[in-house]
């Protein structure tokens, strides 16, 4: 009864449904295999345009498509380029996974070192590869919707692409790990095995995983909306956690450099 | 939507709506016309009430009729600036969604019979105020003076031009409209007054004898009540419609709460004396 | 009048099977060395009758974490009705009896709630006694005896049970085996009104109440809300653990074909900080000492709501499940009232490696007034914004 309409399709000579086109920049394709593991839900209300990780010809297609999903984060030149031409052809842009969200760990590890003498170490001084300091989506393109992950939550895929195909902007919450790790009634690992857990300061999704079977929390969704990080970063130092350590366990997985500072002003160095 | 003897009556049960028309009235405001065919509780509210608006899919958001209901039909004024909002704004003519309410107190209108009334609205606020005038225009002669005061960031975001025209021309009420910044050439019978609402409250004719209405932007309150208590108006005089997060509207999601009450219940509408707390009513980042 | 009988511990098992006739029986289990969980026990071995808290509390047998309210297809919106089977929870402490009785209202209150009063109903509420831990305060909020909130309630006095019996249901329950109870003897009497004459002496942690929502107003201020609230995470652990935080998020979730979908209902939280955020981003409580403050408010002050309820039952999970050690609520209370206390910002920010948290240590002013804690100083207009993924505040 509800009249649901897809606003205006990319025309699309090859089917009638609305197109998707999945991606990878450089990532450990992760999300290209939760998606792979969803295409058979996905194919009855989508035409899959370009999916070069899932096919064994190599094309990357440059039609228009209604979604493009992309994973991986900025780290080449060519990733670039391809990220350019990619959100020239899509109507809806989708970052999937922390690296194409937050720019995962190799956004971590560029903030140790530059990257030219990350470079130059691992593939030596005369390498013709080329680096980038590694980055998230957001900083090169406009990204429409921001799914984060390590990998994505297959539920919020399909939940996501729902709200696409009817021409909505999904709800994608990020509450803390802590809601969803109460709510399976975890013992908090936090406070009775004084883990590091960065469940409070870390978004959810995940269906708290780790603290789920007595791990730590490593952060691997990202930053909850607004962290503490300042209240987070006193309360691993009380634990006997060294802020350097603190400090590197809140930023391995690309969390922005904003954060970065905040903690360095307002913590006292031990 | 179906009623049978085994219907749970949850009340977040939405009742069908048809989008009958959909009326441009600035850049991202529309006025959005419903026809409802089986109103129900829908089909009297008050003015300043509030429904809930559910497009399937996308969510529910709280919005201030800005008409009284008549046999079904229902306008809602909306502007884009949410999810569900911007889903509201896809839809076109001969689309359905769902409505539940009205919910909240409104204003007290039967309180102001035989009393001056100040009208203020900012921006959107004009939504809840229109239900607000039109209940008094239709009775005019049951209430005293009638100022009613309008005002805008810019001129453009004019809403209900053409029936300001007409407030404009009539005599047995004073309007003010008032935007910090008016552009192009003026229209004919709007005359722009330049400046905020409080400007406007400094230059009406009020006395300490007034009731004020007020609905705008959450920051323009604090503002506005200092004037009007300028003007010599009591808090018990003062009446504000406040916007607040809402999820249920029903009194238990606990989104709304404000200053200890749920606004979706106690409110939207709370004379100024009424509110504790008034750091977080009306004062906010 | 109410009525009372006595059980006989190691007729027990029996109990346990007549209780199993009226529905599943849901009982505190151990889920870890220090933590509790009510999940379902088919064997009374299974309960862990040593339980004085729950990592979660009763409240999600009848106000679930996700609950899909409304549903609609091409045919039109339908109500879910929630799948309801007649159950017993066993073991419900004092505290925990009284959060319901104040989830039973907020629920119950006009538009009543169908799918919370629909499992409510299908319910028997069976207490049990217990001794308090130092986390304990339900005797300072004065919910520490059972009142109306229950079919039947265990007291321990030693080698039988005492048993309430307060409603029809569970008078019916009795009655349907009554070879298993006895009639209360003079001298059961006595063990009963022993026993809570001890429990009421036990409690290692207390203030006087009676000033308490005066004391939020005047304080409201205090210097010490700065202080907790910087220390606070937003994590949000200490709402869901809550035995009468009841706030929910509305959720929409569409199904990928287009005209099918979903309304759900889940858990959520005053502390998280898009709770109050109106559409165009006004954050009515933008920082987490507003929240905290807002939060503390609704437990020991209450609402000028039509409900008017303080709804801290003094279970103590919040305490306990804080991360921070913010939650301490006795401690919190006796610095506002200017009494003796001790609190985790009173200990001296540790350079690392010191000790989790102040609380409960000797450590701190501990002097009337609280004048002391640190200063943290990340003032509330340093939180940075981040960009939101997904604007939900629409109104």
């Amino acid at each position: 009864m509800f009249l649901v309409r897809n606003g205006e399709k990319q025309v699309n000579e090859c089917s009638p449904l609305p197109s998707i086109a999945v991606h990878g920049l450089t990532g450990c394709a992760g999300e290209l295999l939760v998606i792979l593991e969803n295409l058979e839900k996905l194919i009855p209300y989508v035409w899959v345009s370009s999916f070069p990780f899932a096919q064994s010809r190599n094309d990357d297609d440059d039609r228009p498509v209604d979604i493009a999903f992309i994973e991986g984060s900025v780290s080449q030149p060519h990733d670039l380029a391809r990220l350019m031409k990619i959100r020239a052809q899509a109507r809806w842009l989708v970052a999937v996974g922390n690296c194409a969200v937050w720019g995962c760990v190799q956004r971590g590890g560029c903030r140790k070192e530059p990257v030219d003498s990350m470079l130059t170490a691992t593939y030596g001084a005369d390498s013709p590869i080329q680096a980038l300091p590694s980055t998230p989506l957001d900083q090169h393109v406009r990204v429409d919707v921001k799914l984060s992950g390590c990998p994505i939550n297959s539920t919020q895929l399909l939940a996501v692409t729902a709200s696409l195909l009817r021409d909505h902007l999904p709800y994608i919450t990020s509450k803390p790990v802590c809601l969803e790790c109460k709510l399976r009634e975890n013992a908090c690992v936090l406070i009775e095995n004084n883990l590091p857990c960065l469940g409070p300061i870390t978004a959810g999704g995940c269906g708290a995983l780790c603290p789920t079977y007595g791990a730590a929390c490593y952060g691997c969704w990202g930053p909850s909306e607004e962290p503490q990080m300042e209240a987070m970063a006193t309360i691993l130092q009380e634990k006997g956690y060294a802020l350097d350590e603190v400090m590197g366990r809140l930023f391995a997985f690309g969390a922005p450099d904003e954060l970065f500072d905040r903690v360095k002003r307002s913590v006292p160095q031990a | 939507m179906h009623k049978s003897d085994t219907c749970l009556n949850t009340p977040f049960m939405p009742t069908k709506a048809l989008l009958r028309a959909i009326v441009p009235m600035s850049q991202d405001n529309f006025l959005f016309q419903f026809r409802i065919e089986e109103p129900g509780p829908l089909s009297s509210c008050a003015p300043g009430q509030f429904i809930q608006l559910w497009i399937p899919g996308a969510g529910e958001a709280p919005i201030s009729v800005c008409s009284g209901s008549v046999d079904g039909s229902l306008e809602l004024c909306v502007r884009k600036a949410g999810r569900v909002t911007s889903a509201l704004f896809n839809l076109v003519e001969g689309d359905w969604v769902g409505l539940r309410g009205p919910y909240g107190s409104g204003f007290p209108v039967k309180d102001y019979v035989g009393k001056d009334l100040v009208l203020i609205a900012g921006g959107l606020g004009v939504a809840p105020i229109r239900s607000l005038w039109q209940y008094i225009l239709d009775r005019r002669e049951q209430f005293g003076k009638l100022v009613l005061i309008y005002g805008m960031r810019h001129s453009e975001m004019l809403l209900f031009r053409q029936e300001f025209k007409l407030l404009l021309r009539r005599k047995d009420m004073h309007v003010f409209i008032a935007a910090e910044e008016v552009i192009g050439p003026d229209l004919p019978s709007v005359s722009w007054q330049l400046g905020r609402v409080t400007d406007m409250i400094k230059l009406a004719e009020i006395d300490e004898c007034f009731l004020a209405a007020v609905c705008g932007p959450p920051v323009m309150y604090k503002y506005v009540v200092t004037e009007l208590q300028n003007k010599g108006l009591k808090n018990d005089n003062i009446w504000l419609s406040l916007e607040r997060h809402m999820k249920c509207a029903v009194g238990k999601c606990g989104h709304c709460f404000v200053g200890g009450t749920f606004t979706c219940r106690e409110g939207p509408v709370f004379r100024m004396d009424t509110l504790r707390f008034l750091p977080e009513v009306i004062e906010c980042s | 009048m109410q009525r009372s009988a006595v059980l006989s511990k190691n007729r027990f098992p029996d109990f346990f099977d007549l209780l199993k006739e009226f529905g599943a029986v849901f009982a505190p289990r151990r889920v870890s060395q220090k933590s509790f969980s009510f999940k379902q026990v088919d064997h009374p071995s299974e309960i862990a009758f040593e339980a004085l808290r729950t990592i979660l509390p009763p409240k999600k047998f009848f106000f679930q974490q996700r609950e899909t309210i409304i549903s609609y297809d091409k045919d039109g919106v339908k109500e879910v009705k929630p799948k309801v089977a007649p159950q017993v929870i066993f073991g419900l402490h004092p505290c925990d009896l009284t959060g319901l009785g104040i989830m039973d209202k907020i629920y119950a209150a006009d538009p009543p709630d169908p799918h919370y009063l629909t499992r409510r109903k299908a319910t028997l509420l069976v207490g049990l006694s217990c001794m308090p831990d130092k986390h304990c305060f339900c005797k300072a909020m004065g919910t520490d005896s059972p009142t109306s909130d229950y079919d039947l309630f265990l007291t321990d006095i030693g080698d039988d049970y005492f048993l309430q019996i307060h409603t029809a249901a569970g008078q019916s329950l009795i009655e349907s085996q009554s070879e298993l109870f006895g009639a209360a003897s003079e001298i059961n009497k006595q063990g009963f009104k022993d026993f809570w004459t001890t429990r009421d002496q036990a409690f290692p942690s207390h203030f006087e109440s009676e000033n308490l929502p005066a004391i939020m107003d005047l304080e409201w201020d205090n210097k010490i809300w700065d202080d907790l609230g910087n220390r606070c995470l937003s994590c949000g652990n200490c709402t869901p653990v809550c035995p009468t935080c009841y706030c929910f998020d509305m959720v929409d979730v569409a199904s990928l074909h287009a005209q099918e979908g979903e309304r759900a209902r889940e858990w959520d939280s005053c502390q998280f900080v898009g709770f109050a955020k109106v559409a165009g981003g006004t954050n009515f409580r933008p920082g987490p000492v507003d929240r905290l403050k807002f939060w503390y408010r609704h437990k020991l002050h209450g609402f000028e709501d039509p409900h008017g309820l303080q709804t801290c039952v003094g279970c103590g999970r919040c305490t306990e499940s804080c991360p921070s050690g913010i939650d301490d609520i006795v401690n919190v209370v006796l610095r506002l009232q200017g009494k003796p206390s001790v609190l985790v910002t009173d200990t001296p920010k540790a350079g690392g490696g010191s000790s989790a948290g102040g609380c409960g240590s000797s450590a701190g002013c501990g002097a009337a007034g609280g004048t002391c804690g640190d200063a943290h100083d990340n003032s509330q207009s340093g939180y940075l914004q981040i960009e939101r993924r997904g604007d939900d505040s629409d109104a």
